[in-house]
């Protein structure tokens, strides 16, 4: 696998969709390719970063609030 | 039927209003047009929940819908300024999390500042994948574009993130 071909498959690799024989290569691939490497680790820790703190709490007031409108 | 309609509707809400909340904030930068994304996109959903047909997961037919309501917004709104310091307050506000470290609130401020920095439909994409854990295919579904699209967002996304989380990589 060639970096190129590695920055294509990035997306599915990212999100485990990948079949064996494409992890295979792909990990064939970092093990040689230092600059590889450091992309994937960095994309693998935004994706970390963001699962673990992006999501916004709306207030507890404005929960209340909207709720009970949706109520009967 | 009214009530299990209603019901339906309450159970999306518990589950999904911090992420419609999410959604419409991250869009909009302002928290409280992100409230009014949050009570329009349910009152719509319980409105027209009937015509929900099952295509598709309902939580993909819920953020189409919040999706829509946001752009709408945007789309009224020319300008829609946001405000650093009130972005950074944001980071944890409504959760009980006021003793987080310091270290912790600079990060959340770092990855507000960041996400800011994507166009909107690139955030929508990377929020709706990323932090809401929808699948590419429901992605495509609420953005209403193919999946390659979706992928290439996200690709752009990523790349864009890493470039301003640099020093916290």
């Amino acid at each position: 696998m060639t970096c190129d071909e590695l920055d294509a498959l990035l997306p599915e690799l990212l999100d485990g969709h990948i079949t064996d024989e494409q992890r295979d290569a792909a990990l064939d691939h970092l093990a040689t390719c230092n600059n590889c490497r450091l992309i994937v680790d960095d994309l693998t820790t935004v994706n970390r970063l963001y699962e673990e703190h992006g999501r916004l709490h709306i207030t507890p007031e404005a929960r209340e609030r909207i709720r009970r409108l949706l109520e009967p | 039927m009214t009530n299990n309609v209603t019901t339906t509707v309450l159970d999306l809400f518990d589950l999904h209003a911090d992420g419609v909340y999410t959604l419409g904030y991250r869009l909009l930068g302002d928290r409280h047009l992100a409230e009014d994304i949050v009570q329009d996109t349910f009152l719509s959903a319980l409105r027209s929940i009937l015509s929900y047909r099952g295509e598709g997961p309902i939580e993909a037919w819920l953020y189409r819908i919040a999706y829509r309501t946001a752009i709408a917004q945007q789309r009224k709104r020319r300008d829609f300024p946001t405000d650093p310091v009130d972005m950074i307050d944001l980071a944890g506000a409504g959760s009980a999390d006021v003793e987080r470290s310091v270290l912790t609130l600079e990060l959340a401020a770092a990855l507000d500042r960041a996400i800011q920095e994507l166009t909107p439909p690139l955030k929508a994409a990377f929020i709706l994948r990323q932090i809401e854990g929808l699948s590419t295919r429901d992605v495509a579904h609420v953005l209403d574009v193919s999946e390659s699209s979706v992928k290439m967002r996200l690709a752009r996304a990523r790349a864009t993130l890493r470039a301003e989380l640099k020093g916290y990589l």
